[in-house]
């Protein structure tokens, strides 16, 4: 079905949307009748359906209200990318770029590669009509240009990634209706095979801006039929092109207008291809895996299809909400109104030490104070802003095992001379002075810290977050001093570069275990790959905010020196795909932390490979992952064993699954947070939180779906939970 | 005896406190339930050779206040500055 680009486009609103796939012929026109002479300039015939749809349609400028039926379309605007490029009327080849991560579906009028493509779509609608008949759940839907959401780089590539794979739990459930609404015209185009095995001849857009429709399986595959033969694609795209001069102009202006509002593109790397196609296979790996993961999950979707059955008898989707939960818990039933434990006392030491630090001043000294006493002190009056040079000096004098300074941003250099000039270090076992930028640049140190080759023999913690004057050279100093560090925290140290880490792997290769590398933005991981490799046990690595952590590199870190690996901190490292997780379940089989907040190319899959990777997981941090509830699920129950702190924050489809898999699997979990994650009832939680006995913390920021009958209602006499609408939690903070 | 407990500090100065109030005091409740069969635990007296007489004195004092406090009557515990460092410290050798 060709693409009329013949119409202005009236503003519309009130545009229904609906998921699933369209038709590739979006008209951003109006009405149905209105259609009829304008699409004179085609031979096509529409289907009487398809008619109907059309009374719905949504032009550019959008500004629509969304309702939830299925069956009405969805448009949505694309982002600012341009899709499809026009190669010139007389040529029957149509270059297509397919709207994910830059590979491009090429498509020609030959036949083959059309019906190649068309039936990796056809497999993917398949896929979509089941998943998208069991999931609309909740009337919310999305407007994405009301929202200025951006439509959706990663949940697109999900799509493509899940042709042919039986992964449809990735389509998931309650809230993704963004991962309909990605479909490029050409690709629903293509869809239209399912029906109709004839070639379709896709017809690209000549503008950066596209408008798409999305309809509901069931309505859209029949229609869009008219086997367009070449000649008349040609002529409409000639046409159209003569034609539509000043439209692309206008469509243009708008699209350079609105771009900006769907900020989230993913930039097309070589590197993120090969990562793709890679993905592709080892997706396929994961589901030809007999294993316990994928055994776990057939049997909690096989659960969630007999339970859903019999409500979906009938009605073609239903809310996932409105699904009654399997999970039965009576609140506890108390004849007591109030529940209030009896509050704790607070300790003498905490009392002394409040009373100490507001009197900092009168200290005379702090002979015989233990080290973990003087470092929380230290603790305490930075966090009161009360730390000074007095202070400062009592903890340096003598021969001090640990000086803990967590803000030295009052320090200045002058003052931290005179501290350190004499400081008496042989004993220093520990040196925090964290956010010490001020006070540290390479001058200072070879008379301070650095002034003797062995000035610090005993130092095996070093932390310098936050030091942002220093540089190589001051670092090179500072380390030929102390040949003995173990652990290492140059956070925030914009100045280093992959010398300095080369550095550290010449001095200290064979004793570090801990290095921290958070946000050092002049740190290119490939660089330091070399360097990395040679730290022989190295324990701890931490790659916060790095934009240079990519799969390859990590793949080759982890081969060369997983083994060791026991903490893998990636937080924000957004390049990351599954592919990665499944190097680092191979490759790291005695990982205890890993934490994966803000990876959000992650599919199921990635747990899949955890769960059968990595059996000793202790701290496991997600956010933001796309993670479907089956497959948490799943996971809790494989290997939720050994889970003492487990983040989900913000992995919103979690539900009732996950409530079963953790209350009954995860004996040793002490620290949950449920963090944004709406689909938790009252039930669920209560039940999580009564069966695991030894939770201690649970958060619940930002659920707004639960009440007084979970909070008063469970029988968990340790559980603390922070995160309840106007509850303080401050104060608590310090506790975890 | 079962209802009170002796503390003795460093200056041999004898406290005889409830038992419960002794309790709060995690190390002194370990030394006094302890299964191994110590003075501790039969004769209800505990030696504090490192603690002086004032801080003992003061933690007591703490000991009765917390069991007030857990009872509902919420006070403020006050405590003189100059004593605060070696409390903190006595405080924590009694995990307290």
């Amino acid at each position: 079905m060709t693409m009329l680009r013949s119409r202005e486009i009236p503003s519309v609103s009130g545009k229904p949307r609906s998921k699933g796939h369209s038709s590739d012929t979006i008209q951003p026109s109006s009405p149905a009748p209105k259609q009829g002479p304008a699409t004179s300039t085609t031979p096509r015939r529409r289907s009487p359906r398809l008619e109907s749809l059309y009374e719905k349609e949504v032009s550019i400028p959008v500004s629509r209200e969304i309702k939830s039926n299925v069956g009405e379309r969805v448009l949505s605007l694309r982002s600012g990318k341009k899709v499809a490029k026009f190669s010139g009327s007389g040529s029957r080849e149509l270059d297509v770029e397919v709207e994910s991560e830059g590979k491009k579906v090429c498509l020609s009028d030959d036949d083959d590669s059309i019906e190649r493509s068309g039936s990796k779509r056809k497999r993917v609608l398949v896929e979509d009509t089941n998943v998208a008949s069991k999931e609309l759940d909740n009337s919310r839907v999305i407007v994405d240009e009301e929202k200025g959401k951006t439509v959706v780089a990663h949940v697109s590539v999900d799509q493509t990634r899940d042709k042919g794979k039986g992964i449809v739990e990735d389509l998931g459930q309650a809230n993704d209706l963004e991962s309909r609404r990605k479909y490029t015209r050409e690709e629903k185009g293509k869809g239209i095979q399912v029906e109709d095995t004839t070639s379709v001849v896709v017809q690209e857009m000549e503008m950066e801006m596209e408008m798409e429709m999305e309809m509901e399986m069931d309505n859209s595959m029949n229609i869009e039929n008219p086997p367009v033969t070449d000649s008349s694609v040609n002529a409409t795209n000639t046409q159209i092109q003569n034609g539509n001069g000043s439209r692309s102009q206008h469509f243009r202006d708008f699209a350079e207008k609105n771009a900006s509002r769907f900020a989230r593109f993913d930039v097309e790397t070589d590197d993120e291809e090969d990562e793709l196609s890679s993905d592709l296979e080892v997706e396929q790996q994961v589901e030809d895996w007999p294993g316990p993961f994928s055994t776990a999950m057939k049997i909690i979707k096989d659960r969630e299809e007999d339970s859903t059955t019999i409500l979906h008898s009938g009605v073609p989707f239903s809310s996932h909400l409105e699904r009654s939960s399997p999970i039965v818990w009576a609140p506890r039933r108390r004849s007591d109104t109030t529940f209030s434990p009896p509050r704790a006392a607070p300790s003498l030491q905490e009392l002394s030490m409040q009373v100490l630090v507001k009197n900092a001043d009168a200290i005379t000294s702090l002979d015989y104070v233990p080290d973990p006493l003087r470092v929380k002190l230290c603790q305490l009056l930075c966090d009161s802003r009360r730390m000074n040079l007095h202070f400062l000096h009592l903890l340096v004098r003598g021969s001090p095992t640990a000086i803990c300074v967590p803000d030295c941003s009052w320090l200045t250099e002058e003052h931290f001379t005179e501290c350190f000039n004499n400081c008496d270090t042989t004993n220093l076992m520990v040196l925090q002075l964290d956010q010490c930028g001020r006070c540290m640049p390479d001058y200072v140190l070879p008379s301070t810290l650095a002034r003797s080759p062995k000035n610090l023999p005993m130092l095996s913690s070093l932390s310098l977050s936050g030091a942002c004057r220093l540089s190589d050279v001051g670092l090179r100093a500072l380390v030929s001093a102390a040949p003995a560090i173990r652990s290492i925290n140059l956070s925030q140290c914009s100045l280093l570069t992959s010398s300095s880490i080369d550095m550290l792997s010449d001095s200290l290769g064979s004793v570090l275990r801990e290095l921290y590398l958070n946000e050092c933005q002049s740190i290119d991981l490939k660089l330091i790959l070399t360097a990395l490799k040679k730290f022989e046990k190295l324990e701890v690595l931490s790659l916060v905010d790095l934009p240079s952590v990519r799969g390859r590199l990590l793949r080759e870190f982890v081969t060369a020196r997983g083994q060791a690996l026991k903490q893998l901190i990636l937080t924000n490292s957004v390049k990351l795909t599954d592919s990665s997780i499944k190097d680092i379940s191979e490759n790291c089989p005695n990982l205890s932390v890993l934490d994966l907040a803000n990876v959000c190319k992650l599919t199921d899959c990635a747990l899949g490979y955890l769960a059968n990777g990595c059996h000793s997981l202790e701290k496991l941090i997600f956010c933001r992952n796309s993670f479907s509830d089956e497959a948490v699920a799943a996971f809790v129950e494989t290997s939720g064993g050994s889970l003492v702190e487990l983040s989900l924050n913000n992995v919103k489809k979690v539900g009732h699954n996950t409530a079963l898999a953790l209350a009954k699997f995860s004996e040793k979990l002490q620290i949950l947070d449920v963090s944004w994650c709406r689909d938790m009832s009252d039930d669920a939680l209560g039940y999580i939180v009564d069966s695991c006995s030894s939770l201690k913390v649970l958060k619940v920021f930002g659920c707004t779906q639960i009440t007084d009958a979970f909070i008063r209602g469970h029988s968990n006499p340790n559980v603390k939970i922070l995160g309840l609408k106007m509850d303080p939690f401050l104060d608590r903070l310090a506790d975890n | 005896m079962r209802e009170t407990v002796k503390l003795i500090s460093m200056e041999g100065f004898e406290f005889i406190i409830d038992r419960e109030a002794a309790m709060v005091s995690q190390t002194i409740r370990s030394m006094l339930t302890s299964p191994g069969g110590f003075s501790e635990s039969k004769d209800g007296v505990v030696t504090f050779p490192d603690i002086s007489t004032t801080i003992l004195e003061k933690i007591c004092q703490y000991f009765y206040w917390s069991l007030q406090y857990s009872r509902g009557k919420e006070t403020e515990f006050h405590i003189e500055p100059e004593l605060t460092l070696e409390l903190m410290m006595a405080a924590n050798y009694l995990h307290t």
